[in-house]
């Protein structure tokens, strides 16, 4: 481990974390550009069929009604385009803030450097709120959010949105999800998702379960319509095997479509499909970046039988014990447990104190540490004690240290 | 990061929906423009139903022409994009975990004590009302549960929470020994407290609370060995010193009281700084010049005490100064480049790390991330735990136990691997770093 690479921040690779911070917004204009070209794609047909049965031999009045409603065609399409435009806005703002934001990063020299512990809190804002989102818990992240002035850099809205549709799958309701499905449409014949399927697959299960004779022939013609096109034979052949087999039958894999889970497995999929779609990780950040961090901090100490300071936690009234360092993060109550099941940092060297002396209970320290700890403590001149026992300990003689090497 | 900005200014000022904006105002316009002419002279309708026709297909191109504009911009952002952040690949947090355990394991399966970590964190910053709202929003999604988190009964729902909790009665004793005497919500008190007396430190440059919690718990302080209550009293004594230019008089008088109130209580660990500072009175006049300046002129007096008074108060609730989870976050994202070299590494060679408890790769930090002593045997290279444990010889040199057990296998004595003094394995020492 030398210093040199310490210092030096390699701005590049620490932002490996950052990029769907840029790439959202950048999806999201795609998206909103999509929908303006649709809107006009819409305007300019039915404004070319408005104007249409307009002849040069019309009546003047017939002529006058066809160019209202071609103005109101036209006026609508100005609505539309204001408020994509808008939203346009509101994106390339979120994409200022985030560029500036990343930008910060490149003006920070060393890892040493005021600035970076400032970006840092910044990113674990960032990442806090992604993954209160991603929980569902949409009012702390819109608190934490404002509370810290970060609005710009996460993407609260679009969390949302995914946020109801699952919870609106979950609840059994597939509705919104079939509107979101046909809002993205090219998007997600692109990634070749079948999550539309699934769908129509379940609004089909839902008339199938009903049993009644009218459900049951709309059911077949709701998979005429939806699953037996050319896309994938497999949801048609499923659509009939259903027909064939009553809700409570025990033949898979009829039995576990069926089943209850199905709408838990119906919201992962859309979360899964809608995360793809805007290149969103799979799993929140925050558990990437968590457990890393909790690796490279964590030394067999941590969770040693013998450390001091483990599992002592803020409601046990017993005095901290002194160390004289600072309180390490993974032997504190917030994140032993969590860091328990993760490996633990690799080092190829010792990383001691100098002139180290052993006391007689075994316990390694520095001399210096130890001698400005003792009279701390109010330790007698020649004599000695353990601090990590704090005022208890027994004390010893200064004779009795003894000289230990670690290379 | 130049060429995203740039390519993200053409996006603002000219690739986006303006320009189309303003071709549909020009086409109602148009359209605008032949009604009226339409309803003004009814007989000129056929010329100008016939004048439309052109105009119109042509205002459509030109809007079709600026969203293709628009999509341009979009393709340069993209492409600094991708010229940016060339691995698109992004780490998975598998990584941290055991690599055996697959990918589904790791945080995702504890999320009740991530979520703990971050109420813990909101609170240690002071982000009260965002604590609660979050606890709140835990316990609505964990209703439904049948084992709600155990955490969230450490913190205190200030409005309607509290009854609730009383509902579950059964395991009040269960509650008694998890949190003792302190009760639900203790955590949060405490901090509430604590940025109660950092707001009037800091912000208001008010001490009092600061003392006086210092003073109530003096004998921790003093148990800690910490400098807190002789600090806050200079600081005190300072500003007395200094608190009105016009009445100096009256200002030293003042400071002088206290110093005799106050500072005898310091006389066994402070004496020579207390006498230092009583010694400024003779100064009083000059005080600039003096040697004792320092003392008075100092501007960052109030952060570096304001942080020492944090330091002190959680370290009374044996706490880390910083809050944990930050300290984490940071760390990882210094740490995951290089995992992910290793990740990507590993995934083409097909290889796989053999130690699981450790890490593959050293992901060096500052020194202000390490926060233990770490012993790596010199002849094994192994980190010392529990298992294997760092045994001092009776030389003095240390290695690991598996090493010892390893050299005298079989012997009587056992040479030292770095000095020529000969030992019997029994007389080697488990030691504690």
């Amino acid at each position: 481990m030398t210093e040199v690479t310490l210092s030096k921040l390699d701005t590049d690779s620490h932002l490996i974390l950052d990029q769907p911070l840029l790439r959202l917004p950048h999806e999201l204009l795609r998206k909103n550009l999509k929908s303006a070209q649709r809107q006009i794609e819409v305007s300019h047909k039915a404004i070319d069929s408005s104007l249409d049965p307009v002849k040069p031999s019309s009546r003047p009045a017939d002529t006058l009604a066809a160019l209202d409603a071609t103005l109101a065609k036209a006026q609508t399409l100005k609505r539309k385009l204001e408020a994509l435009h808008e939203e346009e806005r509101n994106l390339h703002r979120q994409q200022k803030a985030r560029i500036a934001h990343l930008q910060d990063l490149h003006d920070v020299q060393s890892v040493g450097d005021v600035k970076f512990d400032d970006w840092s809190e910044v990113r674990l804002d960032r990442l806090l709120v992604d993954y209160l989102l991603r929980q569902g818990y949409t009012s702390s992240a819109r608190a934490l959010a404002s509370a810290k002035n970060v609005e710009d850099l996460v993407d609260i809205s679009v969390f949302e949105e995914s946020s109801r549709v699952e919870a609106a799958l979950r609840g059994g309701d597939v509705k919104e999800a079939l509107a979101w499905c046909g809002e993205n449409k090219q998007a997600l014949k692109k990634i070749s998702s079948n999550l539309e399927l699934e769908l129509r697959l379940q609004q089909f299960i839902a008339l199938r379960r009903t049993g009644e004779m009218g459900k049951l022939t709309e059911a077949l013609v709701h998979a005429r319509k939806h699953l037996g096109g050319g896309q994938d034979l497999e949801f048609g052949l499923k659509a009939g095997g259903l027909l064939a087999h009553p809700p409570d039958t025990m033949v898979e894999p009829y039995a576990t479509i069926y089943s209850s889970t199905r709408s838990d497995y119906l919201a992962t999929l859309f979360l899964q499909t809608h995360h793809t779609l805007f290149l969103l990780p799979s799993q929140p950040l925050l558990h990437t970046a968590l457990s890393a961090g909790l690796s490279a901090l964590k030394t067999p100490t941590c969770h040693s039988l013998h450390n001091p300071n483990r599992g002592r936690s803020h409601l046990s009234s017993s005095i901290a014990t002194l160390t004289g360092s600072p309180l390490c993060p993974i032997c504190s109550t917030e994140l032993n447990e969590l860091a328990r099941g993760v490996p633990y940092a690799h080092h190829t060297k010792s990383f001691v104190e100098e002139d180290l002396v052993v006391l007689p209970n075994d316990r390694v320290f520095g001399r210096e540490r130890l001698r400005a700890l003792c009279e701390k403590l109010g330790v007698p001149l020649g004599k000695i004690r353990d601090p990590t026992e704090g005022l208890r300990g027994t004390e010893w003689g200064e004779g009795e240290l003894r000289k230990v090497y670690i290379s | 990061m130049e060429s995203i900005l740039a390519a993200h200014e053409t996006l603002s000022s000219k690739a986006n929906l303006s320009k189309a904006l303003q071709d549909v105002d020009a086409l109602i316009s148009l359209l605008q423009n032949a009604r009226d002419n339409i309803e003004s002279d009814p007989d000129t309708t056929p010329l100008h139903i016939a004048k439309l026709k052109t105009p119109l297909k042509q205002s459509f191109d030109k809007i079709d022409d600026d969203l293709k504009e628009v999509n341009k911009g979009l393709n340069q952002y993209q492409k600094a994009l991708k010229d940016k952040f060339k691995a698109s690949a992004l780490p998975t947090a598998s990584i941290g975990s055991n690599a055996s355990d697959g990918a589904a394991t790791g945080l995702d399966s504890q999320r009740s004590l991530v979520e703990r970590a971050i109420a813990m964190h909101l609170l240690r910053e002071g982000k009260f009302d965002v604590a609660s709202t979050f606890v709140k929003e835990v316990s609505a999604q964990a209703a439904g549960q049948d084992d709600p988190p155990r955490w969230l009964e450490d913190f205190a729902d200030q409005e309607g929470g509290e009854d609730e909790n009383m509902d579950e009665d059964e395991d009040g004793e269960l509650d008694e020994e998890l949190y003792g005497e302190l009760g639900r919500g203790h955590l949060q008190r405490k901090f509430a407290e604590m940025y109660h007396i950092l707001d009037a430190l800091r912000n208001q440059h008010n001490l009092t609370l600061a003392i006086e919690w210092a003073r109530n718990h003096s004998a921790e302080l003093e148990d800690r060995g910490s400098n807190l209550e002789y600090e806050l009293s200079r600081l005190k004594f300072v500003e007395l010193y200094t608190s009105s230019p016009d009445d100096a008089n009256t200002a030293l008088l003042n400071a002088l009281d206290y110093a005799r109130a106050t500072f005898p209580t310091f006389n066994s660990r402070y004496a020579r700084e207390t006498a230092a500072l009583v010694t400024t009175l003779a100064y009083s006049t000059q005080l600039a010049d003096s040697p004792y300046s320092p003392l008075f002129n100092n501007p960052s007096l109030w952060t570096s005490t304001s942080q020492l008074f944090t330091r002190e108060f959680t370290s009374l609730l044996n706490l880390p100064s910083t809050s944990p989870l930050r300290t984490a976050i940071t760390a990882g994202g210094l740490a995951l480049p290089i995992l992910q070299k290793v990740e990507r590494i590993m995934s083409t060679s097909r290889g796989q790390w053999t130690s699981v408890n450790e890490l593959p790769v050293e992901t060096p930090l500052p020194a202000n991330f390490m926060f233990h002593s770490i012993f790596v045997c010199p002849v094994s290279k192994e980190q010392g735990t529990d298992l294997n444990p760092p045994m001092m010889l009776p030389c003095g040199h240390v290695i690991a136990k598996e090493s010892l057990e390893g050299t005298s296998r079989g012997k009587s004595r056992v040479k030292c691997p770095y000095c020529p003094i000969e030992s019997k394995p029994g007389e080697a020492r488990r030691v504690y770093i």
